[in-house]
């Protein structure tokens, strides 16, 4: 691999137009990055001429605040917009790892889905417009400000995720949500034999926590009990009167399902949930990697099981978050060593996607990261997507490799 | 020929190629145009291939078709060509409890969706009025919304995965669990242009525990509008928000008796659904905003009854009309919700220029405006009216920052206007997808993108 340096920054849509224009014709292959957060997942560019950073396309352009809107450039933190929202009373749900580094553009180009999307929904459908560059220059908008608009295709949505592969994102313009009022995070040691059932129960609640996880390992990233066993963590938001009966019914079900002493945290319990999330894609070096694996939450629990028991076979040390509501389990594997690590990563990554097929690599700087299936399997249109590839981008132009199927 | 095929193919039953049997398909419920070579009523995915495959052959286009309840001519063959009508295909496939999703057929009417899963404590969330007659499949078509979008989102929302017949008539599927594209997002909107649904995997939601539905009245539209926008800027996004004009009040209260204040000129249709604490607080919140707007008169219903009624006579307001004009024109625009009252002021004014009647029963909560414009179809100074009244109220949507459609779609009636909110770049970036799953414009032709001679970029590559 080719690396360009040192990057450059457009301070406009008119500027990166022109940006990639240019390389377009001359064939320079454009990598693309935001704050750097989520450069774990997918594969590295397999050629960049040129970095093309968006840091400086950074900051709010619109918030109309009587409308429930706003509008921001892709280099925009997120944790500085979600800020300024929430000093109004509003958010949108990026849950982004580390943002304060994080970027508006970066986290809608890697589909990032954070844990509160079971009650909140997905990030992208929050995204009511956006403004792309596609790999010849052309600036294309898409939808608006409005929250409703079937005015052709849904370009938005279908840019959310398409990491940087098709055009590169240099506005989004968001609907907000009225921020809950209150939150209370819930820490407890989770012994081995409440495990099964606490998970039962924090998946039947009526009063449906914000998140909730059940976490192994990761001891000094994440708050709680730092004892051999595992924690739970539940966060619950809303009204007070709500959380109060929440509280109730979160208690009595942990109790029931066996889980000792809960803690109860009320200041500081988005930034304990915050740091859950910046977990998700901590890596130790070069000795771990992280892997999502999405399965229905009724399967999350059999199949954090199976992961660990493989672990154990290769002689890795396995931690894990399993998103109970979502079924998500990020799994770590790491070892002693990079060259530990090295020697069996590849035998490990063919077995998990036995029991995952669609297990994804979400961090780690192990240079085999490369031999992995980083994208699980492939989906199975992945022949329309190409054909999406070859028609926005037929020169190869944008993060080429980078994605699923040589995308 | 073409009818040989198609009958070998799937029997004589579901082919229909009279005159009198092809001029039913012509229409939908508001547009007409050309007369399709046949229709035909498959009911399988293997048979819908099929059909896309001899349409190929024979050089026909394809055009799917739900219930054809739609207004803009999404539906309507206008290019001539096969109606693929899915009508047939209306079974729930996969119930999946544990993971509140479940798999259907795209003829499935949207309320017995709703109706079947009852029972288990769910429900789906997308509630077009249509909702007794529209389908899944065109109301994935439309990514159509309802009074319950406000706080459930639309239809994209909802929509877990496709199957899809593409325009060679094979068949691919959509996850959005997938690696890769976002094609179930791409796929959903499209109004039939990049492929035919034959099977959709679709949310479902647990019934809420409490809830209440308000009604609150005013002597004026722009007092009821600007305590809609002074809820939604004070951070309160009911369940529903919705709103009607004098016009309609009087046409649902002659039809239904659904219990609203006959006195009222405005009326604003509240439902708060969640949490028995959150429903009573969002409540005290909304009604103090009312109070202060110069609502003079709140009321909620108390029983189910109560309920049901205030709801059916919102969902059947467009019908109720019948009894103002003999025919009506349903104009769909979104704005920000900030603007809404100016919105209304540029409906009233167009409709007072043009002498047209107008009644007005929309989404207030979305800002999405669904103005009813009253006419007789057989006066042609009636018709012109409506057709410019319509169009001075999406110019001045635009203007305001709006779009041309908030859930109805583009079809063939708004196509041209596309150019009015979009520029040609965008429009060609739309065509790029167009390209990769249509390439010979063979799928429900001249819907959503602008005639390709007044627009170029549009063009097939």
């Amino acid at each position: 691999m080719r690396t360009a340096s040192p990057p450059v920054a457009p301070k406009t849509a008119a500027e990166t137009a022109e940006i990639l224009a240019r390389c377009d014709r001359a064939g320079d292959k454009v990598s693309i990055v935001g704050g750097g957060t989520l450069r774990g997942m997918g594969f590295p560019a397999e050629r960049a001429d040129i970095t093309l950073s968006t840091k400086r396309l950074s900051g709010v352009v619109a918030n109309e605040r009587a409308d429930l809107t706003v509008a921001a450039r892709a280099g925009t933190a997120i944790q500085s917009l979600t800020a300024l929202l929430s000093t109004q009373g509003q958010f949108v749900p990026f849950d982004a790892p580390r943002p304060q580094y994080a970027t508006v553009g970066g986290t809608l180009a890697a589909g990032w889905l954070g844990p509160r999307r079971h009650l909140y929904g997905r990030l992208r459908d929050y995204v009511i417009g956006s403004t792309i560059v596609l790999a010849d220059g052309t600036i294309a908008r898409a939808g608006g400000m409005v929250v409703k608009n079937v005015s052709g295709y849904d370009m938005s949505r279908l840019y959310v995720g398409s990491f940087g592969t098709l055009g590169i994102i240099v506005q989004a313009n968001f609907k907000t949500a009225p921020l809950p009022k209150h939150a209370r995070l819930f820490l407890a040691p989770l012994p081995e034999r409440t495990r099964a059932r606490a998970c039962a129960q924090l998946e039947s609640l009526s009063m449906r926590p914000a998140a909730a996880f059940w976490i192994d390992g990761f001891h000094h990233a994440v708050d709680g009990d730092e004892g051999p066993e595992g924690r739970v963590v539940v966060l619950l938001e809303g009204s007070e009167a709500l959380l109060e009966r929440a509280t109730r019914e979160v208690r009595s079900a942990l109790g029931r399902a066996g889980v000792p002493e809960t803690r109860v945290l009320d200041a500081g319990a988005r930034e304990s949930f915050q740091r859950v999330v910046d977990a998700y894609v901590a890596c130790l070096g070069e000795r771990s990697v992280t892997y999502r694996l999405a399965s229905p939450p009724q399967a999350s629990e059999p199949n954090v099981l199976r992961a660990n028991e493989l672990a154990r076979k290769f002689e890795m040390r396995a931690e894990a978050i399993v998103d109970v509501l979502n079924g998500d389990i990020i799994l770590r594997v790491n070892d002693l060593d990079a060259r530990a690590l090295g020697a069996k990563i590849e035998a490990f990554d063919d077995a998990l996607h036995e029991i995952e097929p669609r297990a994804q690599v979400i961090a780690g700087d192990h240079p085999n990261r490369i031999y992995l299936r980083v994208w699980g399997e492939s989906p199975p249109a992945i022949a329309q997507m190409q054909a999406l590839k070859a028609r926005f981008d037929p020169n190869r132009t944008l993060n080429p490799g980078r994605f699923v199927g040589g995308i | 020929m073409l009818h040989e095929r198609l009958i070998a193919a799937l029997g004589s039953d579901a082919v229909k190629t009279e005159p009198e049997d092809l001029a039913v398909y012509a229409f939908d419920a508001y547009t007409e145009g050309g007369r399709p070579a046949a229709v035909v009523l498959p009911k399988s995915t293997q048979e819908v291939s099929a059909i896309v495959k001899i349409a190929r052959d024979c050089g026909e286009p394809i055009v799917a078709r739900g219930a054809g309840t739609g207004l803009c001519g999404g539906a309507v063959p206008t290019a001539g060509g096969i109606i693929v009508s899915l009508m047939r295909m209306n079974r729930i496939l996969e119930l999946d409890l544990p993971n509140r999703r479940v798999r259907v057929q795209p003829g499935l009417m949207n309320l017995d969706l709703s109706r079947q899963v009852g029972p288990e404590g769910l429900f789906y969330a997308p509630d077009p009025s249509s909702q007794q007659i529209s389908t899944i499949g065109g109301n994935i078509a439309t990514n159509a919304g309802g009074p319950h979008c406000l706080s459930y989102g639309t239809t994209v929302n909802h929509v877990l995965g496709l199957e899809v017949v593409d325009d060679a008539g094979e068949v691919f599927a959509t996850s959005i669990e997938d690696a890769g594209y976002d094609l179930t997002a791409a796929l959903v909107g499209s109004e039939g242009t990049l492929g035919l649904v034959t099977s959709a995997w679709l949310r479902l939601l647990a019934l809420p525990e409490a809830v209440r539905v308000w009604v609150a009245a005013f002597d004026g539209m722009d007092a009821a509008s600007e305590a809609v926008s002074a809820i939604i800027a004070a951070g309160i996004v009911p369940t529903a928000l919705e709103m009607m004009d004098a016009v309609i009040i009087g046409a649902v209260e002659a039809a239904f008796h659904a219990g609203y204040p006959t006195d009222a000129a405005a009326l604003l249709l509240v439902e708060s659904a969640g949490f028995e604490e959150d429903v009573a607080a969002s409540d005290a919140a909304i009604h103090a905003i009312v109070k202060a707007h110069g609502a003079h008169y709140w009321k909620s219903a108390r029983t189910l009854a109560e309920r049901n009624a205030l709801w059916a006579g919102r969902k059947g307001a467009a019908g109720a009309t019948g009894r103002i004009a003999p025919n009506y024109y349903t104009q769909d625009v979104c704005v920000p919700r900030s603007k809404l009252p100016q919105a209304l002021r540029a409906v009233e004014a167009a409709a007072r220029t043009n002498r047209i009647t107008v009644g007005n029963v929309f989404h207030a909560g979305d800002g999405n405006l669904h103005p009813l414009l009253m006419y007789d179809k057989s006066d042609a100074r009636q018709v012109a009216a409506v057709v410019e009244t319509g169009n001075v109220i999406l110019q001045s949507a635009i203007e305001l920052g709006g779009t041309i459609s908030g859930e109805h779609g583009i079809g063939w009636e708004k196509r041209e206007a596309m150019t009015r909110v979009y520029s040609t770049a965008d429009l060609a970036a739309m065509g790029r997808v167009r390209d990769v799953f249509d390439p010979r414009r063979m799928l429900n032709p001249e819907k959503i993108f602008p005639n390709a001679a007044r627009c170029p970029e549009v063009a097939p590559p």
